[in-house]
């Protein structure tokens, strides 16, 4: 059976070590604005973290102009192919959840890749609030 | 069942394999062997517009013959020899290079690439026309792709261009910026000012997130975009980061946080 990233809010404390993973394992930066996932803090120790729900029919898929989106069988993900995507931001604006990104410094989009199959976010969370399994 | 086939080439005297279907670029790029290019992208058919991926290639069969092809276009055959940075393909690159400078005298990535490989100026004489374009068409390929050809190339020799129908601002031009975006000389500008974008001559009035306000794109594209997509226009009418701020709220409001144990969003 396919393994699925499970966040539990409760056991989030916003540390944004997922943040910081994701950031250093897709772009070798702590810049966070490169990061796949955001964690949000909204009060009262509720924080929330947000990545893609990987849609089964994605809005991101069916808008983008040169097919440079695609899931990825192996582990459900839906990824971006860097090399055909023109950075015409069509996918972020379609989103309805807001998890497209762009890497302003290179000018593709970005997502939730699931690191291929061994997020990194899930491995470096300190408090089990995200798990892969 | 059948096997995939595949094809043995020599990079510079290392042996990698390939399928049948592939260019000497790609494989090169996927062993990470570097190719200048500036007219390639992967999302476009090549056209070896640039020459700038020039390389040698040979092979035992052809009796010493050798010539110079465009990475992008040549595609791998069994035994191929390539050869991608000797004096031969050096010399040819810069002569390129040289030549796109004469044309270019201005475009700062010309002159950085030109640098790169050795060339400060041109030895021919300038263009006298200023301009940063050199013509390698990935503005026309991408509209096409986009599906909307509303720019095309004009006029050939050193009159070529790439141009509008009749100077006027593209009937067909829906302000996707698309071109802008792809330009590999930041020759296609487009200026977004109080919710109109200028791209080609036209005025395209802007889309504005209904949460926020900020411009998204130009109504002419929503339309376009919703025909091409079947997703209604509602998909394209909240900036991200309202759709961000929004399923925040969302979940906040539906749930109960402390309440719920997990929640799965993906796979």
């Amino acid at each position: 059976m396919l393994k699925t990233l499970t966040i539990t809010p409760s056991r989030c404390i916003a540390c944004r070590t997922c943040e910081m993973s994701c950031a250093f394992k897709h772009a070798g930066s702590s810049g966070l604005g490169v990061a796949r996932i955001q964690a949000f803090m909204i009060g009262e120790g509720q924080n929330q973290l947000l990545t893609c729900f990987q849609c089964a029919e994605a809005a991101c898929v069916k808008v983008c102009p040169v097919n440079a989106l695609s899931r990825n069988e192996q582990t459900d993900a839906i990824e971006v192919d860097e090399a055909r995507c023109i950075g015409c931001g069509l996918c972020a604006i379609a989103c309805p959840f807001g998890h497209m990104g762009q890497d302003g410094r290179v000018g593709v989009a970005i997502k939730c890749d699931l690191c291929g199959g061994e997020p990194a976010c899930a491995a470096f969370c300190p408090t089990k609030a995200l798990e892969y399994k | 069942m059948t096997t995939e086939q595949t094809i043995n080439i020599e990079i510079d005297g290392r042996f990698f394999q390939a399928r049948p279907e592939m260019t000497i670029l790609e494989v090169a790029r996927r062993e990470g062997i570097p190719i200048p290019t500036l007219c390639h992208h992967d999302a476009l058919e090549p056209v070896g517009a640039c020459r700038l991926c020039l390389v040698e290639i040979s092979h035992p069969n052809w009796k010493g013959w050798k010539g110079l092809v465009t990475a992008c276009l040549y595609p791998v055959e069994e035994g191929l020899r390539v050869s991608t940075g000797n004096e031969e393909v050096r010399k040819a690159r810069r002569t390129v290079l040289d030549l796109l400078l004469a044309r270019c005298p201005t475009s700062a990535v010309i002159r950085k690439l030109a640098a790169e490989h050795g060339v400060t100026a041109t030895s021919y004489k300038e263009n006298e026309v200023e301009t940063t374009c050199i013509l390698c068409g990935l503005c026309v390929r991408v509209c096409a792709e986009k599906g909307c050809n509303a720019i095309g190339t004009s006029g050939r020799g050193i009159e070529k261009a790439i141009s509008i129908p009749f100077k006027q601002p593209p009937p067909d031009c829906i302000g996707c910026a698309s071109c802008a975006h792809i330009c590999p000389t930041d020759t296609i500008r487009y200026r977004d000012e109080d919710g109109v974008r200028k791209i080609w001559g036209h005025s395209f009035p802007m889309v504005k997130c209904t949460s926020c306000g900020q411009p998204i794109m130009p109504e002419k594209q929503l339309e376009f975009e919703v025909a091409k997509s079947g997703l209604s226009a509602e998909y394209f009418q909240t900036c991200p980061a309202c759709s961000r701020k929004k399923t925040v709220t969302t979940i906040r409001t539906a749930f109960d946080m402390s309440a719920i144990e997990s929640v799965e969003v993906s796979g």
